[in-house]
């Protein structure tokens, strides 16, 4: 085995197919929208070499910093709410819930595998207000908080919220399950020895369980990043990226840019924007990973 | 080190996967294309891609000199006899399935046809209208429209005669002698549309728009008549909603709707050229008048008379409150009497919905004969694709749609007919006695802004009805948007 892994040839035969095929659908499109950034208007029609134009463009424009802050909260918040939820849903199967855990995790599960416009129909009708009251303003309208009553995915300052807790619900079934899995593996004789010490359950959770579960959690937080940060197909579901520009995120507006309003050149800058961004937020939660080897 | 690795991996081939959709984004809409364009070879696609822009312009400016001395010389040809059977396979782009609306028709039109040619061959092709803009913006870059596509008139059509990619139909049927079937109403409505003095596409309906609503609400609220003069109108929703009645019904989810109610007033109070003249920069969107219209759309929205919700409700919800009673009033375009003709949506019955045009504010800036008009999606022709053979078909097509129209669907194209539907229905003859009313045309609201501008009126206006945004900030946003494509 190690005369062939170390003979250079076969190195070669093994990555080199595999290599040519990653670049051309991945690395050659991602070039190919770098050169397009260079551009305005749309090929075939008023295609013509702008320089950094659009570079330059894109720091004045109030519509994409909208979207960019839209798509910060949304990761921040969806983030927290997937990974932490998923991570108490967990707890409380391992702890509390071990007897009926097949059933639970099948009922928590279940949203994951729901097509995403499906949940967006779904939500939608949650949330209704005309021309009835929907299933949420409906329970607010019996217990008495008819108040509280409002159209929830028609005004920009409840849609984003009401499509994180959507994003939320549908997500966190996921993490649970991972990060279940990874509760499981943590054999009963550490956990025991922590109680024996006189660990209550916070202390069980921050200086046992904690630690161990960071590589996962950290494999948790770098799935739920990459899902929040393209966010596009629910906010299309739900809200159409209304109301106003309220729910419509960086992804969404480029899409609009390039191919609604003709600007390809002006899109393929916004994505490259997306591009650093993911760079960026992958870079911050490894910075968690590096903090295990001082352990 | 084995998880970062993986973390590294994993991240980033999502990162790259993102991204990979972005920039194969105009090459992935080229599959359904090939498969109808196989001989396009799949090079053009997408390397050529850049290439072909530049040579496109070129190749396009030769191609006009070459057609114009063509036509000289086709001048000649006689279109009048008997059709001389030429062989083509016509490639027709189209939104609208074949057991459906226009989709009908066109079909209709080719079977019959191919009776008249039998050399000739169509293959329909199917394209959801959203992605319609899209799918023929990547056909122009490949330098591969069909023979025959279903377009959207105003902006988006100029950019194709600005880019020479699109036959000049005035000037065809002149040559074919056909010019007469095309009713002189749609032709001026297109000319408008497109800001040129010939048309360049072929209507496929003649749409007037306006108010619809429920007759048994105005009794119950007191009202007699239909509203003519705007106060009316103001007076008669203040009835409306003291009488417990939701007076509007608005798909302010669908955008498009709550914008048109902003055009009514806007139009009314400065003229039916106020939107064309804001576009061209002769008057702010910003002026006092224009704001003044989401103003008021602003204040209906303040004193509920949209309901709870407003932007939550899309067109058909909307349209159906109309027909049950939970809502007065609804504007909407001609084409709504086919759900009013449905009997199972209809729950108001064969007389129950009456139609009024937007109330006047001005008898001198706008009067009532006006009427906001168009002309639906329409149909151009690939100018690269043009030939003797296709002159033939869109003589047969212009002169027999007309009357396709009025036998199957009772519906008016933009095409004189000369038959009668059998079985017109009450909602089918008020349309067409409104669209005889009509003395002249104005257009929507986005009719003269390019996608960026209609973008920013159509989200915004959410806003504006949920009182989020001034309407000072939301004309504002408007007048950014143009300044913002200005800048290409």
């Amino acid at each position: 085995m190690k005369k062939v892994l170390g003979n250079k040839g076969a190195i070669g035969l093994f990555v080199i197919p595999a290599l040519i095929l990653y670049s051309i659908i991945v690395i050659l499109p991602v070039l190919w929208s770098f050169y397009y950034s260079f551009f305005s208007g749309s090929p075939g029609l008023k295609w013509e070499f702008s320089g950094t134009k659009n570079y330059i463009q894109i720091l004045s424009d109030k519509n994409f910093r909208n979207s960019l802050i839209v798509n910060l909260k949304y990761i921040g918040i969806v983030m927290i709410g997937q990974v932490g939820g998923g991570l108490l849903m967990a707890l409380m199967f391992r702890f509390w819930l071990r007897r009926f855990k097949n059933i639970v995790r099948t009922i928590v599960f279940f949203p994951v595998v729901l097509p995403t416009v499906a949940v967006g129909q779904l939500f939608a009708k949650i949330y209704e207000i005309q021309p009835s009251y929907g299933l949420l303003n409906s329970i607010l309208n019996a217990v008495g908080l008819s108040a509280l009553v409002q159209p929830w995915i028609g005004q920009a300052s409840t849609a984003l919220g009401a499509l994180e807790v959507m994003d939320i619900w549908t997500g966190i079934g996921f993490h649970s399950i991972i990060l279940y899995g990874a509760l499981l593996d943590i054999p009963d004789d550490v956990i025991e020895a922590g109680r024996i010490d006189g660990c209550n359950g916070f202390n069980l959770f921050r200086h046992i369980l904690a630690p161990l579960l960071r590589p996962m959690i950290i494999t948790c937080m770098v799935f739920s990043f990459s899902g929040t940060v393209k966010l596009f197909e629910s906010a299309l579901a739900l809200t159409n990226g209304g109301p106003g520009n309220a729910t419509r995120s960086l992804s969404m507006y480029m899409y609009s840019v390039a191919f609604t309003y003709n600007k390809v050149g002006y899109g393929s800058v916004i994505a490259i924007f997306i591009f650093l961004l993911c760079i960026t937020g992958s870079k911050i939660i490894n910075l968690f990973d590096k903090k295990e080897s001082y352990y | 080190m084995k998880k970062k690795v993986l973390a590294i991996l994993m991240s980033s081939t999502m990162i790259l996967g993102t991204l990979a959709g972005c920039g194969g984004g105009a090459e992935s809409t080229e599959a359904p294309a090939e498969t109808a364009t196989e001989e396009a070879s799949e090079e053009t696609t997408e390397v050529a891609a850049a290439e072909t822009s530049e040579e496109t312009t070129e190749e396009a400016a030769e191609e006009t000199q070459e057609t114009e001395a063509a036509e000289e010389t086709a001048a000649t040809g006689d279109f009048s006899g008997e059709d001389p059977q030429l062989e083509k396979d016509f490639h027709i782009l189209s939104i609208w399935a074949e057991d459906n609306d226009n989709g009908v028709l066109i079909n209709n039109i080719c079977k019959a046809y191919q009776e008249v040619n039998p050399n000739f061959t169509y293959e329909y092709e199917l394209v959801s209208s959203d992605d319609l803009r899209q799918k023929v913006a990547t056909l122009v870059a490949s330098n591969d429209l069909p023979d025959m596509f279903v377009y959207e008139s105003g902006k988006p059509i100029v950019d194709l005669i600005e880019a020479d990619q699109i036959v000049d139909i005035g000037a065809m049927l002149e040559e074919i002698g056909s010019t007469d079937f095309v009713t002189p109403s749609a032709t001026s409505l297109l000319e408008t549309l497109s800001g040129t003095d010939t048309i360049y596409d072929l209507p496929l309906g003649l749409n007037v728009e306006g108010f619809w609503y429920n007759k048994a609400l105005f009794e119950q609220a007191g009202i007699t008549e239909a509203p003519a003069t705007w106060d009316e109108f103001e007076e008669d929703l203040a009835k409306l909603k003291d009488a417990g009645i939701q007076p509007l019904s608005c798909g302010a989810a669908d955008k498009w709707g709550a914008t048109r109610l902003i055009n009514a007033y806007t139009v009314r109070s400065l003229g039916a050229d106020a939107l064309k003249n804001a576009a061209e920069g002769k008057t702010s969107y910003t002026d006092e008048g224009y704001v003044a219209a989401a103003a008021k759309v602003q204040e209906w929205a303040d004193k509920g008379y949209f309901g709870e919700g407003v932007n939550t409700v899309d067109m058909n919800t909307a349209g159906s409150m109309l027909m049950t009673g939970k809502s007065a009033i609804f504007y909407n375009g001609s084409w709504f009497a086919s759900n009013l003709n449905d009997e199972s949506a209809n729950a108001a019955g064969e007389d129950g919905i009456g139609f009024f045009n937007i109330p006047v504010v001005d008898e001198s800036v706008s009067a009532i004969d006006s009427y906001s008009m168009n002309c639906g999606n329409i149909l151009c022709l690939s100018k690269a694709k043009e030939d003797e053979a296709t002159k033939w078909f869109v003589k047969y097509f212009v002169e027999h749609i007309g009357d396709e129209a009025m036998t199957t669907q009772g519906s008016i194209k933009g095409y004189t007919y000369s038959t009668q539907a059998s079985d017109m229905t009450a909602y089918t003859k008020l349309v067409l006695d409104e669209i005889g009313k009509a003395q002249s045309a104005f257009t929507w609201y986005e009719a003269t802004m390019n996608s960026e501008i209609s973008d920013a009126a159509q989200s915004n206006v959410q806003m504006l009805l949920s009182g989020e945004m001034t309407p000072e900030d939301y004309m504002q946003s408007i007048q950014d948007a143009a300044d913002m494509s200005a800048l290409e």
